[in-house]
């Protein structure tokens, strides 16, 4: 079958899905699904809480390993809401970005020591 | 000798005078320390006062002593259960001014999950409060919180708040005593920065000392939403005190040092604005999310 669903609830356990490491369960579901070149319904059916620390280990992660334009293709969302659909695209588009130049937090901080610190 | 906390608010002077006593006491062995609070003692700051006097007693090798405590302050640290902690009686709220004092261990999320809903956010004495202003709320508070579970290497997180019915504000505070905003970026990232600089990094969108996976959102979102709202950020860091208010930010540098953070957050509870996301959906496009 080249369609699979992945229920966010029955992998974390729970309706709160705050923390990393149960976004990295996520994560496992969905490499694995990528890399055997499936098109997966991403369900999150009876979740109530994301957070983006949850986000960014379950899906913004992939954008390390994997093309974004294969993401593209094969990902799509069900039941979450508009205000989840925001968090998750803020999260996408970080990592996007984050992955591309793995090098902009030490430059970043740089430009902090660069400046008057204020005090 | 007794310390003194006299006219503590939730303010630059307040966290400067609680840090102080702090720093005199932290590093005593087999000593009595003896603690009188007067006149007032915003009760949000119990979180703090919680935090500090938890390495003060450095598991039980020293004492803490209430000696004395304004009768005021007694009842609302009663009320609020953090007087339990040392030896009193919880006291009825009756009319739910407090939101309770509590003391988690980073794994404690259910707990904390139970605790957010049954006693902030299903709280009938805001009954005007939309539901979008809730899930507002809701979402910086666990924002907030899985930061403090994930980059603080607390042994506690102290969280306590207050209602405040006459202004329509909710405070909520969250306090690590952990490893703190500079710390951390020196041990992840490598780079000596002052606790200042330290919290002004952090609060830039996408910064994150997170190693092989994108972060940095939580602040963003948090202060995005606190500018909207005209609510009010404080951060508390080593020796900084950051805060966001009408919409300005602000940084100063504290006469002490806190090991861990403090994010104190005020937020509107009147706030009639919708969010409903059509400003963010048209900027995002969330029809096209990857």
């Amino acid at each position: 079958m080249d369609r699979i669903k992945i229920d966010i609830f029955s992998i974390v356990g729970q309706k709160n899905c705050t923390l990393p490491e149960d976004g990295d369960k996520v994560f496992r579901a969905l490499e694995r699904g990528l890399k055997e070149e499936k098109q997966i319904l991403i369900s999150f059916k009876n979740v109530e809480k994301l957070t983006t620390a949850f986000l960014n280990n379950a899906i913004g992660k992939l954008y390390k390993d994997f093309d974004e334009e294969k993401i593209k293709q094969s990902l799509s969302v069900v039941e979450l809401s508009d205000s989840g659909k925001v968090r998750l695209k803020r999260v996408v588009n970080n990592a996007k970005n984050y992955f591309k130049n793995p090098d902009r937090m030490r430059e970043s901080i740089r430009e902090i020591l660069g400046e008057d610190d204020g005090e | 000798m007794s310390n003194k906390l006299i006219n503590i608010h939730n303010d630059f002077h307040g966290y400067n005078e609680l840090l102080k006593f702090y720093n005199i006491n932290k590093d005593k062995f087999f000593d009595d320390i003896e603690v009188i609070l007067e006149e007032w003692f915003d009760a949000n700051l119990s979180a703090l006062l919680g935090g500090t006097l938890d390495k003060i007693q450095n598991d039980g090798l020293n004492s803490i002593n209430f000696i004395y405590l304004s009768p005021n302050i007694q009842t609302i640290l009663q009320k609020n259960n953090f007087l339990s902690f040392y030896g009193y009686n919880k006291r009825d709220d009756t009319y739910h001014s407090t939101i309770e004092y509590k003391k988690f261990k980073p794994s404690d999320s259910r707990y904390f999950h139970q605790y957010l809903e049954d006693d902030l956010l299903n709280h009938t004495r805001f009954p005007n409060m939309s539901d979008v202003l809730h899930e507002k709320i809701s979402e910086s508070i666990h924002e907030m919180f899985v930061n403090a579970q994930i980059h603080s290497e607390t042994d506690f997180i102290y969280t306590c708040g207050q209602y405040f019915y006459q202004r329509n504000e909710i405070n909520f505070t969250i306090v690590d005593t952990g490893i703190g905003f500079a710390k951390r970026i020196q041990k992840d990232l490598g780079f000596e920065i002052s606790s200042s600089q330290a919290i002004t990094w952090a609060m830039i969108d996408g910064n994150t000392t997170k190693q092989g996976v994108s972060g940095g959102l939580g602040l963003i979102i948090l202060k995005e939403f606190i500018m909207n709202n005209q609510g009010k950020i404080q951060i508390v860091s080593g020796d900084a005190f950051y805060e966001l208010q009408n919409k300005k930010e602000n940084i100063k540098k504290l006469d002490a040092y806190l090991d861990g953070s403090v994010i104190s957050m005020t937020f509107k509870t009147n706030d009639t604005k919708t969010y409903n996301f059509s400003d963010e959906k048209e900027k995002l496009n969330i029809d096209d999310i990857f």
